[in-house]
């Protein structure tokens, strides 16, 4: 026990309610099961008697999970560990969020993270372009419209996944690329399937030549020997920040601190770093593969346009692949 | 309702019983009808061309399906029934096994049978080229996938019909000379008919109402029937879509109607009730034997071993993609699955207990409907029948909606919000699958001779003491098959807890559907493997447990 205080004040751990953390904490995001299941056990050496209750699926999927929970009265999670910023500004602007104004937050950038302290990013996931090695490597977002890519384009969802959403908000809002981008990408018969795992799957597994997705799938596939690669297109990539925050319906906001702590600290963003991500933290070197974060050129992004069009897309990609 | 008989304790307690088992089934569906009918969103979604494309998809892989089925089912279930094939029992056992695993599983197994990075095919040199699109995704595949996977339902119809074929007929016409084929066709198909349509008509609503076939092989093509497109709109839009996916179910239930009323109809047009048979008379298959039968035996083979095999090379691989060697053998994935995945074994516990709660809820009820439907009939009989068929009948995304719809909102005078518990799936499960412990427990009954319930009436035995004493002790081998029916059913299944899980409510199928669709192939298929052994595992323990049932009551069994 005094190990693990000792180790949490080292970590930076805000002042009053330093220590092992217990109970349960119900955690609904939309990590890669294999991804959220070694962060839990790595949080869990710090605290053991915390029982991490994960509940995975798309963004998309979870916050419709949630909202229903909304509407029943009876919201579960404690922690909620989402792809994008813009759907937390959504929970935000409806008081949904607990703030948590001694997180430490001094080695994030100041876009990280949200200025009332109510969400954090965790990492910087970009979404680019991953190709079969057997195909020609692509170097713009129009590659994917060209005739040598037709019928051979596999794009995740938004009707499943948040940085789905915001890339498609990114590109659309793109001068270059426009509105238009998506209906000519389906007019090449580009099709659609859930999440960003089920694009790799098809890419890696040869079944299509490109695919629209977030860079760690790419580069862990292709650390793994698979035959794929990955490529920041000239245009820009879209980015999301993986945020973390408390819902103020929290039953265990202590151990929901703790976690989110954990998440932000030196440890924990190393931890993201093994496992193919570019980290928050500035002090903390990013994984090999990568540019420095400094050089990757980010397709602009407008939030609170965003958060009121996020329905429109939706709507708009469902009608273009069906579904 | 004086016509119940016995004390007014015990009718009030049949009537109770009736009467909820109308409203939990009957309820939900007035309401989705109200609300899709009502719905501002009525004209906006059948105007819309989406609407349509998926209509027609629907209809489109269901009558493709339907026919292909029957192609089948027909060949096995003459083969197995009307000649005299050897290894009868295993034939039929093997054939009707991907009526018992679920659909989930079946497509995945496919898909990972004739992928380009197929393990099997590669050690084999037979995967087909980089950058070709799946064989299976789309219309071909969903068509191809659900005619096997409902050709045993054609089976199951026509093997009862054949049972019936009188001996008589085919012996006259072997005696004035008519060849085996014309046999066949002049009097066996014809007598068939009746089944023959029954079983299509089967198949044909399945078809409609199968989710896991089609999202597994659809939404990687962008090809979305009804009950995938009603699915992703929930998925993706949450509760907001409710009204428009109301609309969909209706259109679906609408197609489903259609189709049991094309049966019912087509099957009236021409009476073939012919004597109880009694002469059962074999078509000798002679110099043909051999021949058929190993045709017979490679069918199986191609339809059910291949694709398991594929399904199993897949979940020993190390990372999906690889070809299956020594080198790359592995039980990991089996170890992720059983000991770190959480989901997995909470979505273990949760589709047993549903399963095991199901079962039990529709066993013990069917011992009292059933008690209705046999010795009580009258309005009250046809009310709880009604009730019973017409969850099971329409397809499952339909039920699983018109629950949402009941229960989203806090039950009135209780309180008690249903929506984002397992209670809402135990009760559309007990809707859905209450029908299957029903039919079984009337097929017990029915062998019971009503004099002997009589008797103990007139000695005066309660209503209570007469099922202890009388009605379960002959017909209780019915009784828990029914049971076991259910049971194997509820916990294999997908469609309905698709619509209805929430965190932490998670279903086997669910888990085993969303790991597929995470792009995670080699847990899904692990876990896929692990529930096909179970699933026979059961089948098995029930053959075991149910040697003193009436013919035909376990499916699987002849």
């Amino acid at each position: 026990m005094g190990k693990h205080i000792a180790r949490g004040r080292a970590l930076g751990l805000w002042g009053g309610a330093v220590g092992a953390q217990s109970g349960t904490l119900a955690l609904y995001t939309s990590q890669p099961d294999r991804v959220a299941a070694e962060t839990v056990a790595a949080f869990n050496k710090l605290h053991p008697a915390v029982r991490v209750e994960i509940f995975r699926s798309g963004t998309t999927e979870v916050m419709n999970k949630l909202a229903a929970e909304f509407l029943a009265g009876d919201p579960k999670p404690d922690v909620l560990f989402i792809a994008d910023a813009v759907t937390m500004e959504g929970l935000k602007a409806e008081g949904r969020l607990l703030p948590f104004p001694e997180a430490e937050v001094s080695a994030l950038p100041a876009a990280a993270y949200d200025k009332d302290r109510t969400y954090f990013g965790s990492k910087l996931i970009t979404t680019g372009i991953v190709y079969n090695t057997a195909a020609k490597r692509p170097s713009s977002w129009l590659d994917l419209a060209s005739t040598e890519a037709k019928g051979q384009v596999v794009l995740p969802s938004p009707l499943y996944s948040g940085a789905a959403v915001i890339h498609m908000a990114a590109v659309s809002a793109d001068p270059e690329l426009g509105a238009d981008y998506y209906a000519k990408l389906a007019g090449n018969g580009a099709i659609a399937v859930q999440g960003n795992g089920g694009v790799v799957a098809q890419v890696a597994g040869g079944q299509k030549m490109y695919g629209v997705l977030v860079d760690f799938m790419a580069l862990n596939a292709k650390a793994k020997g698979s035959p794929v690669d990955f490529v920041f297109p000239r245009e820009g990539v879209s980015a999301v920040t993986e945020p973390v925050a408390i819902l103020k319906s929290a039953r265990n906001p202590e151990a929901a601190k703790a976690f989110i702590a954990f998440i932000l600290s030196k440890e924990g963003q190393e931890l993201a770093v093994r496992q193919g991500f570019l980290p928050a933290r500035t002090d903390v070197e990013p994984p090999a593969g990568f540019p420095k974060p400094a050089e990757l050129r980010i397709l602009p992004l407008d939030m609170g346009r965003t958060l009121q069009e996020t329905g429109e897309l939706k709507a708009r990609f469902s009608k273009l692949f069906g579904g | 309702m004086r016509g119940l008989g016995g004390t007014a304790g015990e009718r009030a307690i049949l009537l109770g019983l009736a009467l909820g088992t109308a409203a939990l089934s009957l309820l939900p569906l007035g309401r989705l009808l109200t609300e899709g009918l009502g719905s501002g969103v009525l004209g906006d979604v059948l105007g819309a061309p989406r609407t349509w494309l998926a209509a027609e998809r629907t209809l489109a892989s269901a009558l493709a399906s339907t026919a292909i089925a029957l192609v089948l089912g027909t060949a096995m279930a003459l083969l197995v029934g009307a000649t005299d094939i050897g290894a009868k029992p295993a034939l039929g056992f093997a054939f009707l096994l991907p009526l018992t695993i679920p659909s989930q599983v079946t497509a995945i197994a496919w898909i990972e049978l004739l992928a380009p990075t197929s393990p099997l095919l590669k050690a084999l040199g037979l995967a087909p080229p980089l950058g070709s699109p799946h064989p299976l995704y789309g219309f071909g595949g969903i068509s191809f996938l659900m005619g096997i996977e409902h050709a045993p339902l054609v089976f199951l119809s026509l093997r009862a019909g054949l049972r019936s074929l009188p001996g008589e007929l085919i012996e006259a016409a072997e005696a004035s000379g008519a060849g085996r084929l014309r046999i066949l066709r002049t009097v066996v198909l014809p007598l068939l008919r009746p089944a023959l349509v029954a079983g299509g008509a089967i198949a044909f609503v399945s078809a409609l109402g199968n989710f896991g076939t089609p999202a597994l092989l659809g939404i990687p093509a962008g090809y979305s029937v009804l009950t995938v497109l009603i699915y992703q709109q929930l998925a993706g839009f949450g509760p907001q879509a409710i009204p428009a996916v109301a609309v969909l179910s209706l259109l679906l239930g609408v197609i489903a109607a259609a189709g049991v009323a094309v049966q019912t109809v087509a099957s009236r047009r021409r009476d073939v009730r012919t004597a109880r048979p009694s002469v059962r008379r074999l078509i000798p298959l002679r110099r043909w034997r051999p021949v058929l039968s190993a045709l017979a035996w490679i069918a199986v083979a191609a339809l059910v071993a291949l694709p398991l095999a594929a399904l199993l090379s897949t979940a020993l691989v190390r990372a999906y993609g690889l070809p299956l060697s020594a080198a790359t053998l592995t039980a990991e994935n089996f170890r992720y699955v059983l000991a770190e995945h959480a989901a997995t074994a909470r979505a273990a516990l949760n589709s047993l207990l549903l399963a095991g709660a199901t079962a039990l809820a529709a066993a013990a009820s069917s011992v009292l409907l059933a008690y209705i439907l046999v010795w009580r009939p009258g309005a009250l009989a046809r009310l709880v029948s009604l009730a019973a068929e017409l969850p099971y009948a329409f397809p499952g995304v339909v039920l699983a909606l018109a629950m949402i719809l009941v229960f989203l909102r806090p039950l009135p005078l209780l309180g008690v919000t249903l929506y984002g518990t397992l209670g809402i799936i135990l009760a559309a499960y007990l809707a859905r699958f209450l029908v299957l412990a029903l039919r079984t427990t009337v097929a017990g009954y029915l062998q019971l001779h009503d004099s002997l319930e009589e008797a103990a009436r007139n000695l005066g035995a309660g209503l209570w003491r007469r099922i202890a004493t009388v009605v379960l002790p002959l017909a209780g081998p019915a009784v828990a098959a029914g049971a076991v029916l259910v049971f194997l059913t509820a916990l294999n299944e997908l469609t309905v807890s698709a619509l209805l899980w929430s965190a932490g409510n998670e279903t086997l199928g669910v888990v085993v559907f969303s790991l597929e669709q995470a792009g995670d192939v080699s847990s899904a298929a692990a876990l896929s493997v692990l529930t096909v052994l179970a699933t026979v595992l059961l089948m098995a323990l029930a053959s075991l447990a149910a040697r003193r049932l009436p013919r035909g009551v376990l499916p699987w069994q002849g």
